[in-house]
């Protein structure tokens, strides 16, 4: 019996391109693919390449319509616990870091710690001006995170993008969001809070368990994953 | 059916002491928890919107819908609420998301008797319909803070401890960094000071993502006002583990405060704690100043009760005289309760 093993990549950007480049090095020669979401493998068992949002590809390994995919482990921990059960995470790769951080304004020079965010958070609720509001794109991992660290007394706003600019446009007060070198939140005055590192983040290879439970879907990953490890 | 029987004597009982069994509306708006409590109830809310965008909530907590009842329909008086219904509540995968919740409360009075009769009511309760013996443990949370208000430390300190009491996990990393004095960054300390000196010559009523320049300036300044030395911390941490350690027969807790205060050359003003003057009919009733760390919003007296032989937890309480307000009353409104530990019960 031979299935088609589906594999999820990210569809655009600097992830697209170093996914592709751990295939090549691996000697696994993708079709060309610059304006198709859909290609393949030339020289491997019968595979599909669907090119995904990388939170998507997320989505489609937990619902098993992908057998593999590399995405970020930023995203794979913010998602819901029922999907994160469903999904294995084979390797991390050595591309894509970035760290997930509590931000607060430069100017705000009292706060230091999320121990003084803590107390901050009560003076707004003391003042009765609502809420401290903490704008991002990651409100799971951030609750979970400020909750485990004593911050209880804040508000979460979704952000979906320029989330830098939200405390100065008074859409919140401070942020949390993924940084790789930092320059972005410098530029638009923004300082990472002393214990303010939620998740150290880089792509990873994932894979939907329950393609793990099919012992054609097995081998073939496994055969796929080691040519991977071997030169990947 | 053993659950039926065991909830209808228990509401029995509670009747013919006065309390109306109450039923209380399914949904309510999440807003009401949202606003007030922040995201820590938000993530266990079981939520859904309608066509308005209007966010609502199936109940988490009868207490909380013993309070909004409360608020919209008694308003003021005592009342004596009890029931037996369902809570829901998102448990993460670990537990249902339907919880069985029997309890009782008292809303509208301070009358430290009703602590008394609250607890009696339960534990006499408990033992009629169960036939085992019980413990009573009991500790009142104002004995920590008078605690804390007594021991050299900056307030801010004092606030984090008092905050955090109800959160044990959390508040042992807290002591920790007690001990450690590591809430104070030198190098970014030094770069900020320079920051302070510009700052003051800003116009100090302009606002920086929603705090103005001059309430930056006077929390910059009482921090480093406030400095503590590695040994202050060493010393406020053990004598804050010492204090968590107290537990003993509820008779003797008085004179064992006492003996560590001395110890600690202390004062902590236990002239002004009702709860030593309690006199309960259960004679194996014991004090410890551990319990009662589990629920943000106990305010004064706590309680759990255990099946004697099996230290089985069979029903837990306290007085909440915070959280009417919280939840929209417009003034102080004093309240106790307890609930049953209903699934324990039926495992006797």
């Amino acid at each position: 019996m031979s299935e088609i093993i589906k594999i999820g990549l990210p569809s655009k950007g600097r992830l697209k391109d170093k996914s592709l480049k751990v295939f090549r090095k691996s000697k696994l020669f993708i079709k060309d693919s610059k304006r198709n979401y859909l290609s393949e493998i030339n020289n491997f068992n019968p595979n599909e390449i669907i090119f995904s949002h990388a939170r998507e590809i997320i989505e489609r390994l937990a619902d098993n319509s992908l057998d593999l995919g590399i995405s970020g482990y930023d995203l794979l921990k913010e998602s819901l616990p029922g999907i994160q059960n469903n999904i294995k995470v084979n390797s991390r790769l050595n591309f894509g870091f970035a760290e997930l951080v509590v931000a607060v304004p430069n100017d705000w020079i009292d706060v230091q710690t999320i121990a003084d965010l803590e107390e901050i958070s009560f003076e707004f609720k003391d003042k009765n001006t609502g809420k401290l509001r903490i704008a991002t794109k990651y409100p799971n991992l951030t609750n979970e995170f400020l909750l485990s660290k004593g911050l209880t007394q804040y508000k979460i706003v979704n952000s979906l993008g320029s989330t830098e600019m939200y405390p100065f446009t008074n859409q919140s007060e401070i942020i949390t969001d993924i940084t790789s070198t930092g320059a972005t939140l410098k530029a638009n005055k923004l300082r990472i809070l002393k214990d303010g590192g939620i998740l150290m983040s880089s792509a990873c290879i994932l894979v939907s368990k329950k393609s793990l439970r099919n012992k054609y879907k097995k081998k073939v990953i496994k055969k796929l994953l080691n040519k991977i490890k071997k030169k990947g | 059916m053993k659950s039926k029987k065991y909830s209808d004597a228990l509401l029995n009982l509670f009747k013919k002491k006065g309390f109306k069994v109450k039923e209380f509306e399914n949904i309510i708006e999440s807003k009401i928890i949202i606003e007030r409590s922040g995201e820590i109830f938000k993530k266990s809310l079981l939520s859904f919107e309608d066509d308005n965008g209007k966010n609502f909530s199936l109940r988490p907590d009868l207490t909380i819908s013993a309070c909004l009842d409360y608020i919209k329909n008694v308003k003021k008086g005592v009342y004596k609420y009890a029931y037996f219904d369902q809570a829901y509540r998102r448990t993460f995968g670990k537990e249902s998301l339907v919880r069985n919740q029997l309890g009782c409360e008292i809303i509208g009075s301070t009358n430290l008797q009703l602590n008394l009769e609250i607890i009696n009511l339960i534990d006499e309760s408990l033992k009629k319909i169960t036939k085992n013996k019980t413990t009573i443990k009991l500790n009142d949370i104002n004995i920590f803070y008078s605690l804390v208000d007594s021991l050299k430390l900056p307030l801010r300190w004092r606030l984090r401890l008092k905050r955090h009491f109800w959160r044990p996990e959390y508040f042992n990393e807290l002591i920790l960094r007690l001990s450690t004095n590591s809430d104070i960054q030198k190098n970014v300390f030094e770069l900020d000071k320079k920051s302070y000196f510009k700052m003051t010559k800003l116009n100090k009523s302009k606002t920086i993502a929603g705090r103005k320049i001059s309430e930056i300036l006077d929390r910059f300044q009482k921090k480093i006002k406030e400095p503590r030395s590695n040994i202050d911390g060493k010393k406020v941490v053990r004598i804050v583990r010492e204090f968590l350690k107290i537990n003993c027969s509820f008779k003797n807790a008085k004179n064992e405060l006492k003996k560590f205060e001395a110890k600690n050359n202390l004062n902590l003003k236990l002239e002004n704690f009702g709860i030593f003057n309690l006199q309960f009919k259960n004679n194996d009733t014991v004090f410890s100043t551990n319990i009662g760390r589990n629920t943000e919003y106990y305010t004064g007296l706590v309680f759990e009760i255990y099946k004697k032989s099996k230290n089985l937890n069979l029903a837990s309480g306290g007085r909440y005289d915070n959280l009417m307000q919280t939840l929209g009353a417009k003034t102080k409104v004093p309240a106790i309760g307890g609930a049953i530990n209903y699934d324990n019960i039926l495992k006797l």
